[in-house]
């Protein structure tokens, strides 16, 4: 079991998301930031699809029954035992050793894994929690949750991933709506500096400052995934994150790349955001490169 | 517009269908999106009333030859509907006509409120798609007589069980959230729940009715 001290602002399980049911209209959820979570999970040893704990707003604090490698992750994040250790790097901890995660000042999301996974019951074939629907809960001090097994040991302790450089320099490919704007809204968009406003959560990040209104017309709902970039009739965008609906009628005018949605996840209000145009080979490459990284740190437990 | 698939980021295709609803349109998406799903197994697919999102993971299969395989199915017209082999299910929601919008609505429509109820309840629907909250089934079409734009200002939170209208079409809202259209009613039908075998109330493709209490 692992169990909850300082239980954070909001913090839940999370894994890489629930794809089952999304023409049930259930949001996937998973990670706001995916590369945080697979990485802190590769560092521990666990498989891409085991749960972690996302935290919002510090301090967070657990002890294990039994001994464990964890690592954190995310922006700016930091983790103390006996000593203060960086993010992005596993740490091996006895049993009953207090592990408390440190968020820094541009913390937004932090990222716990636990060798052996969090091994709560899987709702609808996935442990992430969607707080909206009842799917999960928040986190609270005194809670205890099953870990899996683990074959981890001292000796898979300090490798490390290079953490990710959290610039606010954000790859999206145009469209699929980019069809519906004037071509300057386009060109406005792979230029123009957006600000962060404060209203962003899980379910998406909120852009001001620079208003791209779409052409008039309807659109009729449809499927979306996280990264969209949609831009609602004011102008002013909102880039879809974890929580995100699973239809959406507004045009969606790019799409940020997998290997970027972390960084824009992670923004705090009143930062701002660049959107540069890439090709799906871009993308896919970007996609890769991250898979190498993980694999490159992975404990083989 | 001319039917096309376009990529919706690395991980996924957008097809179009066209821009205008139409009952063929979604039959369509829907299989088109099963077929994307069950037979050929490359990801979650979510159709919508003239589009359907395939998922695929670009690490594994060539984003190419996705669109490829996606290109094929919509140049093969109408295909089969897998994930509707029980069709004629149908689904009564026992509803309370009092929702704060229902006089207003009737007043826009230059119908009495009778005659709206009358109007909103003695149709059989179709769930066209589930989407937006979980359990949310898109329903239609409503009379034409019933003159229902979304509200100008949606509301911050709409209760849970309310019945609604919007644009020719009728939803029950599954939990609190925000939302813009008009609330005629409400009912005590849980819509959405996890714990269930079948965790929604409504699957696309049902029939649908509301039975005035």
């Amino acid at each position: 079991m692992i169990h909850v001290g300082d239980a954070g602002l909001r913090s839940t399980v999370q894994d890489r998301g629930r794809f089952g049911h999304l023409r049930s209209g259930v949001p996937p959820a998973g990670a706001a930031d995916a590369f945080a979570l697979a990485a802190a999970n590769a560092l521990v040893g666990n498989a891409d699809d085991a749960a972690g704990i996302e935290i919002i707003g510090g301090p967070f604090s657990f002890t294990c029954d039994d001994s464990r490698v964890v690592a954190v992750a995310g922006r700016d994040v930091s983790l103390a035992t006996r000593s203060r250790l960086p993010g992005w790097t596993s740490v091996f901890v006895r049993a009953g050793q207090v592990v408390t995660v440190h968020a820094g000042e541009r913390t937004r999301f932090a990222y716990v894994a636990v060798s052996g996974g969090i091994e709560t019951t899987p709702i609808l074939g996935s442990r992430a929690a969607y707080l909206p629907a009842g799917l999960g809960t928040s986190l609270r001090a005194g809670d205890a949750l099953p870990l899996g097994d683990t074959q981890a040991g001292a000796e898979d302790a300090a490798r490390g991933v290079d953490p990710t450089v959290y610039d606010g320099r954000i790859r999206a490919m145009a469209g699929p709506h980019d069809d519906r704007f004037e071509g300057d809204a386009i060109a406005r968009f792979f230029n123009d500096a957006f600000v962060v406003e404060p209203a962003s959560d899980r379910q998406g990040v909120r852009l001001g400052d620079v208003p791209i209104a779409p052409r008039t017309g309807e659109l009729l709902s449809c499927g979306i995934v996280a990264g969209a970039v949609q831009v609602p009739r004011g102008g002013a965008p909102i880039v879809l994150l974890a929580d995100h609906q699973t239809t959406g009628g507004y045009p969606v005018i790019a799409t940020v790349i997998a290997a970027d949605l972390g960084k824009v996840a992670q923004s705090l209000p009143g930062e701002s955001l660049r959107f540069y145009r890439v090709e799906r080979d871009t993308a896919v490459d970007a996609l890769r490169a991250e898979r190498r990284a993980l694999d490159g740190a992975r404990v083989s437990a | 517009m001319t039917p096309r698939v376009v990529p919706f980021g690395e991980s996924a295709l957008l097809v179009e269908l066209g821009d205008e609803f139409q009952e063929s349109t979604v039959r369509r998406a829907r299989g088109i999106a099963d077929h994307w799903e069950t037979v050929l197994g490359f990801g979650p697919a979510v159709p919508a009333y003239a589009s359907a999102v395939l998922r695929f993971d670009p690490l594994r299969t060539a984003p190419a030859d996705a669109q490829s395989v996606a290109e094929s199915l919509l140049a093969r017209g109408e295909l089969t509907l897998i994930a509707d082999d029980t069709p004629g299910r149908v689904v009564e929601i026992p509803t309370t006509y009092d929702g704060p919008d229902l006089a207003g609505t009737a007043e826009r429509s230059n119908l009495s409120v009778a005659d709206l109820i009358r109007l909103h309840a003695e149709r059989e629907y179709t769930a066209y798609f589930l989407g937006f909250l979980p359990g949310t089934a898109y329903c239609g079409r409503l009379d034409p007589r019933i003159v229902a734009p979304r509200l100008e200002r949606p509301r911050e939170r709409v209760p849970a069980g309310s019945v609604a209208i919007a644009d020719g079409q009728t939803i029950v809202y599954p939990l609190a959230s925000p939302g813009g259209w008009r609330l005629i009613g409400r009912t005590d039908l849980v819509m959405f729940d996890p714990g269930a075998a079948e965790p929604v109330r409504i699957r696309a493709g049902d029939r649908v009715r509301f039975v005035p209490l």
